[in-house]
């Protein structure tokens, strides 16, 4: 593919399920005043007593939101995705009934899928004796089930397609369906992520990983301390997030709002180890991100960090992004998210990469929460701190995911000249 | 609650654009029930009798008959 051939992506849209009950603003001002939507999450109807930090959406109302019927015939994961995937595209100005296409497709994330699911029906037959299954069980709980609503839902003919690449998973969603814009196969693509990962069995095993931060009723909120010294680890949560990416001629013609260009998709796998995440592998993502959006790293005003909060990751990530910023690492805006959203697995790159271009096109960088004293060992960039910065021109952006199994992927958001 | 009100409540909840009148000739079909759709609304009225559907019955296309099936499985004492 040449560069001649190649089309511009815009953002025209976007949309995401609000842990704290409001809209798309909401969410982001919250971020801004360095709110978390971590609390203590009591698992629900678990065999024995689970209470863990955890971003769970009370306020969602799946029967509200989808209508009765969809809600029926849907996985929790599902429905996040569906309702995120709504918000964005009404947020680019599209229309629900008749506003679809065959250029329009979807790109989806996510990384454990109809988890809940997978749990009733086990509950079912090992615990209930029950002998058979729901009928929809399969429709359920299929890893494809939320990319496939979204079309069903917006009348989308492309390519529907569902990546699973665990903590990367909507980031290389999203940068797969800017792929297929750039060669000229889709026009849109909603594309994002979501995840409904708080089933008792997927808390207890990420529990058991030893890297889930630990709180109580009154800590919960900051158990999620991305950089600091003395950090324990992520809180896991659930979610849903989207973006519209359209061919740019197309969005200029039919006058859409453009947030931003996304304009790099690096990827990378460390090929080391299955957990421990390798600098190497980072800075060989950003790099190559940063090569096809043609800018220089000192262009670059702000990383949105995969910074989970592990006693690992964020040292090794502090350290690829000196390692390709060098002396402009000092001044780098840098900040971990999931300090106030938790972990959204398979949806967190979405979520992310929603956070990077609102940032971008307002010049509003939000916080890592809870930041108080930075470890010695994630020094060297310009941690945002305390509450948000505002009034920052910032010209890019990039947002970093960085998986279990060691795939990376690193967008890179340009400002709209 | 008779299977037929049964049936008019399941799709109350459960299809989009619900049918204005649900008769005993309406195809199941044209009401919404599609073969997904008919699958969970055998699922539901097996639990709420206590019977279980045969695999190799032939599918009902109409109302009348699927209640004509699961009159003819419920239990005598139910009616």
């Amino acid at each position: 593919m040449t560069e001649a051939s190649c089309r511009r992506v815009a953002v025209t849209g976007v949309g995401l399920v609000n842990p704290f009950g409001g809209d798309t603003q909401d969410f982001f001002a919250r971020l801004m005043r360095g709110e978390s939507a971590v609390n203590l999450y009591h698992h629900p109807a678990s065999p024995s007593p689970l209470a863990q930090p955890a971003v769970s959406c009370p306020y969602f109302d799946a029967e509200v939101v989808l209508g009765r019927p969809l809600a029926a015939v849907t996985d929790r994961y599902s429905q996040l995705g569906v309702a995120a995937a709504f918000t964005a595209w009404d947020d680019a100005g599209l229309p629900r009934q008749g506003g679809g296409s065959d250029e329009f497709g979807v790109s989806w994330g996510t990384g454990v899928g109809g988890t809940l699911t997978f749990e009733k029906g086990y509950t079912d037959f090992y615990v209930h004796n029950k002998d058979r299954a729901h009928p929809l069980s399969v429709v359920l709980a299929m890893n494809n089930a939320a990319a496939s609503h979204v079309a069903i839902s917006l009348g989308l003919g492309s390519a529907c397609l569902s990546y699973s690449v665990a903590c990367a998973s909507s980031a290389v969603a999203i940068g797969e369906a800017m792929r297929r814009i750039q060669a000229g196969e889709s026009q849109l693509v909603v594309a994002g992520g979501s995840e409904a990962p708080l089933s008792f069995s997927v808390m207890r095993a990420w529990e058991s990983m030893r890297v889930v931060a630990q709180g109580n009723a009154e800590t919960a909120y900051r158990a999620c301390r991305p950089f600091q010294a003395g950090r324990t680890g992520l809180v896991l949560g659930e979610g849903g997030a989207a973006l519209i990416l359209e061919d740019w001629d197309h969005a200029v013609a039919r006058g859409a709002r453009i947030y931003c260009e996304l304009a790099g998709y690096g990827q990378s796998c460390d090929h080391t180890h299955l957990v421990k995440p390798d600098a190497y592998g980072q800075t060989r993502a950003m790099k190559l991100a940063l090569r096809e959006a043609g800018l220089d790293p000192a262009e670059v005003g702000y990383v949105n960090a995969h910074g989970t909060a592990t006693r690992e990751g964020d040292p090794t990530e502090i350290e690829a992004l000196r390692q390709i910023f060098g002396a402009h690492a000092a001044s780098l805006l840098v900040s971990a998210t999931k300090s106030m959203h938790g972990h959204l697995l398979g949806a967190t790159g979405a979520m992310e990469a929603l956070i990077t271009v609102l940032a971008l096109a307002r010049g509003e960088v939000p916080p890592t929460a809870h930041l108080e004293e930075v470890a010695a060992d994630c020094q060297g960039v310009h941690h945002v701190m305390g509450t948000g910065l505002h009034d920052v021109p910032l010209r890019a952006a990039l947002s970093n995911s960085f998986a279990f199994g060691g795939s990376n992927a690193v967008l890179a958001f340009k400002a709209v000249a | 609650m008779d299977t037929l009100e049964l049936l008019r409540e399941f799709i109350k909840r459960r299809v989009t654009n619900p049918p204005e009148e649900v008769n005993p000739e309406s195809r199941l079909e044209d009401i919404g029930v599609d073969s997904l759709t008919l699958l969970d609304l055998m699922f539901d009225m097996e639990d709420k009798f206590g019977v279980r559907m045969p695999d190799d019955l032939p599918r009902p296309e109409t109302v009348a008959e699927l209640i004509e099936i699961f009159e003819k499985l419920k239990p005598a004492s139910n009616d």
